[in-house]
């Protein structure tokens, strides 16, 4: 077995695991507050690149109010899926399959709509540099230890995800927002009883959840381009994480992904990379058969 | 009463006004489309009923719309609704365009909409794409005879299939001897040779030619890797390329793919020349900088070929749609010029041009065509269909990506599959 290889597969691995981690948060937080399927999280990925893209080259902003720009722009949607897609339905009661339907519309829809205002094409991150052209804004440099390399938007998506994720469970597990949510997830009726207003709880979590989207999409977009397509992609493994890493533990979804991100990376030693998507969903499938409640959840009576 | 006749008077107000607005913008339109009439005009002679001028052909197009390969659904419709425009204006067919979306190459999806396209559309000619969806229909467009282009994602398994036939080189198949043996040109200690591909197309080059080929230059085919069509994430890949030691490299995968594997294989450091099967601007955005290495063996279109039918293609197209054509459009481009020369010879001898039969049997006996491939100042070029198999005959060649833009860096010839590649090199 070629060591390096296997070496170089696990750092590719943990690259990629860290975005599936942050993604798998972002939709666990989602999902433990309000049980919704959030499909429409890939709005607010996708939102996030073409904000940052648009305000650099159409209001010529530079590149770190460009990527706030960028942030805000997918907060804003994330809060307004929330109040005109959302509550409307959760306060005429509707099941949780309704608002799954919801979800899957706009996720749906979404990729048209952009394609509609920006065209179809692939639309890289440019600002405007001192002499007026459009110029690529990081450098991009690859760090080479004999066979194994890594990037430096590499290790920003390594040292960001992981930051970012241990923030929001600190957040969670620690604050008062924090208790708030598992209130609200554990008896919504009580939690009400006890002062605590629903509509401004999930507007939070939403907003964090975006955000959490938000600087997805924004790392997707600094290293490729935004697409019209860029959000559901990782939505989709972002929904795999969190059953695999355990629906009832924010922690469990970070590590999820992260698990997720290794075992696709590391099937390459012994498989074509086609077989990938299969060997991640043939794991989650064994081992929702064994623990349906996720590698880290816990079971509930 | 009073209030009834206030209303008849608005009423005759607005629809004064809507005939003086329309008659207006037809005015304009019309003076917008005197340049383009005299434009292909010129090149291909008279309009008029020979020229089928009141005869409306309804036509489908089965492209990828949405989805990661959107950008060929956008400029192959691009191709095709200006061409539709130019002949209308120059007093030939009315090419009626119905678009159905395969969604990225989703077969069943394509089976659903050229049914749709048929039975009610009525279509009696398709310009079809991608390799996986075109295969699957052929058996529909036989069973009801409608005359069906591929331009895009020409594959072996569409060959010799009643009314399907393909207006670009063997996607992969015929462009590979020419460009192995190109790199072994450049190249020339080149020998460990890693293959990419999809199970998409090319599939057949990928796990034959490209080896065989190879092998006949010398050298071994030392990693074979596969994706899955719109892979984001290569860098798996490009670690296994990498631990293989291959020295070139050639892709077979297509559209925004490329992009993200041609950036993985040169962040991982990997500095062997890799040959690709096509170019696209949105794959170029993705590689950035690293496209720059990148060289692509494909149909020779060439935006400043000075051939008088592509200066009339280029110059309306960059009129109507702000930025320049590349080979896919061109293609469909043609595609419909194809029809109208075709509807013409029917009409010549008294034929009906709605019965596509008869103008498959118009293509095969006279299967050359004008194209904006090839030619030069003075003429216009021309491409041959081959009637044996339904494939075409094309100018091709192999091109190296320099600061942005393809450059041409050899033309390159089909050989057969037993011939020795170099022969491939013009």
């Amino acid at each position: 077995m070629n060591l390096d290889l296997v070496a170089q597969l696990a750092i590719s691995g943990f690259v990629i695991g860290s975005l599936y981690a942050l993604l798998g948060v972002s939709f666990g937080l989602v999902y433990q507050t309000s049980k919704i399927f959030h499909l429409a999280g890939a709005i607010p990925l996708a939102a996030a690149g073409y904000g940052a893209v648009w305000s650099a080259k159409t209001l010529h902003f530079p590149i770190w109010l460009s990527l706030l720009f960028g942030l805000a722009v997918s907060v804003l949607i994330g809060a307004l899926i929330l109040l005109l897609g959302y509550l409307p339905l959760i306060e005429r009661k509707a099941s949780l399959l309704s608002l799954f339907l919801v979800s899957l519309g706009l996720s749906v829809a979404f990729p048209s709509l952009l394609q509609i205002i920006f065209g179809v094409n692939n639309l890289p991150l440019e600002v405007y540099g001192s002499d007026g052209a459009l110029k690529v804004p990081f450098e991009n440099p690859v760090y080479q230890s004999g066979f194994l390399t890594i990037t430096r938007l590499s290790i920003v998506q390594l040292i960001v995800s992981w930051v970012l994720v241990l923030i929001v469970l600190f957040i969670i597990n620690k604050t008062a927002l924090g208790r708030s949510v598992t209130a609200l997830r554990t008896n919504p009726a009580m939690a009400s009883a006890v002062g605590i207003d629903s509509r401004v709880v999930y507007l939070v979590i939403f907003s964090l959840s975006s955000l959490l989207m938000g600087v997805a999409g924004l790392l997707v977009t600094t290293q490729f381009v935004a697409n019209p397509t860029m959000g559901l992609q990782w939505t989709l493994i972002g929904f795999i994480a969190v059953f695999f890493g355990g629906i009832t533990s924010l922690g469990g979804s970070a590590l999820g992904g992260l698990v997720l991100g290794l075992l696709s990376s590391l099937s390459g030693i012994w498989l074509g990379s086609q077989y990938a998507p299969i060997v991640v969903f043939t794991i989650l499938f064994l081992t929702l058969l064994v623990r349906p409640q996720g590698l880290f959840g816990k079971a509930t009576i | 009463m009073k209030n009834q006749n206030v209303k008849r008077k608005l009423l005759a107000a607005s629809l004064a006004s809507g005939l003086v607005v329309a008659s207006l913008v037809g005015t304009a339109s019309t003076s917008a489309n005197a340049a383009t009439t005299t434009c292909i005009s010129k090149i291909m002679g008279p309009g008029g009923k020979a020229a089928g001028q009141g005869v409306t052909i309804n036509a489908g197009m089965l492209l990828a719309m949405t989805g990661g390969g959107s950008f060929f659904g956008d400029v192959m419709s691009k191709g095709a609704k200006l061409a539709a425009e130019q002949i209308k204006n120059a007093g030939g067919f009315n090419y009626k365009i119905q678009i159905a979306d395969h969604k990225n190459g989703d077969v069943p999806t394509a089976l659903t909409e050229v049914k749709r396209m048929v039975s009610q559309g009525k279509i009696k000619v398709l310009q079809t794409s991608y390799g996986a969806p075109s295969e699957a229909i052929a058996p529909i467009v036989a069973a009801n005879k409608v005359l069906t282009i591929n331009g895009g994602g020409s594959s072996p398994g569409q060959l010799k299939k009643d009314f399907l036939w393909q207006n670009r080189m063997l996607f992969g198949d015929d462009p590979t001897a020419g460009a192995l043996a190109w790199i072994k040109k450049k190249f020339p200690t080149a020998k460990k040779l890693a293959i990419i591909g999809t199970q998409e197309n090319g599939v057949g080059a990928q796990t034959t030619v490209a080896p065989e080929a190879w092998k006949k230059l010398g050298g071994t085919v030392v990693a074979s890797e596969s994706h899955d069509v719109g892979a984001t994430d290569f860098t798996s890949l490009a670690s296994k390329i990498k631990a293989s030691g291959a020295d070139a490299i050639i892709t077979y995968s297509f559209g925004n793919d490329v992009g993200y594997q041609v950036k993985a294989l040169r962040q991982a450091n990997i500095t062997a020349p890799i040959m690709g099967i096509e170019f696209t601007a949105n794959a170029q955005e993705i590689a950035g900088d690293s496209f720059d290495t990148f060289n692509f063996a494909t149909d020779f279109y060439n935006v400043a070929n000075p051939n008088p039918w592509n200066k009339c293609f280029v110059k309306e197209y960059r009129a109507k749609y702000g930025e320049d054509p590349e080979y896919y459009g061109s293609n469909y481009y043609e595609q419909v010029f194809i029809y109208w020369e075709l509807v013409k010879r029917v009409i010549a001898k008294g034929g009906n041009p709605n019965d596509s039969a008869q103008l498959q049997a118009e293509l095969k006996k006279n299967p050359t065509f004008n194209s904006v491939y090839g030619g030069d100042a003075k003429k216009i070029g021309q491409a041959t269909f081959v009637v044996k198999d339904h494939s075409i005959s094309k100018p091709m060649g192999v091109f190296s990506v320099k600061n942005g833009k393809p450059v041409l860096a050899q033309g390159i010839v089909k050989v057969a599959a037993s011939a020795n590649p170099n022969t491939a090199l013009k």
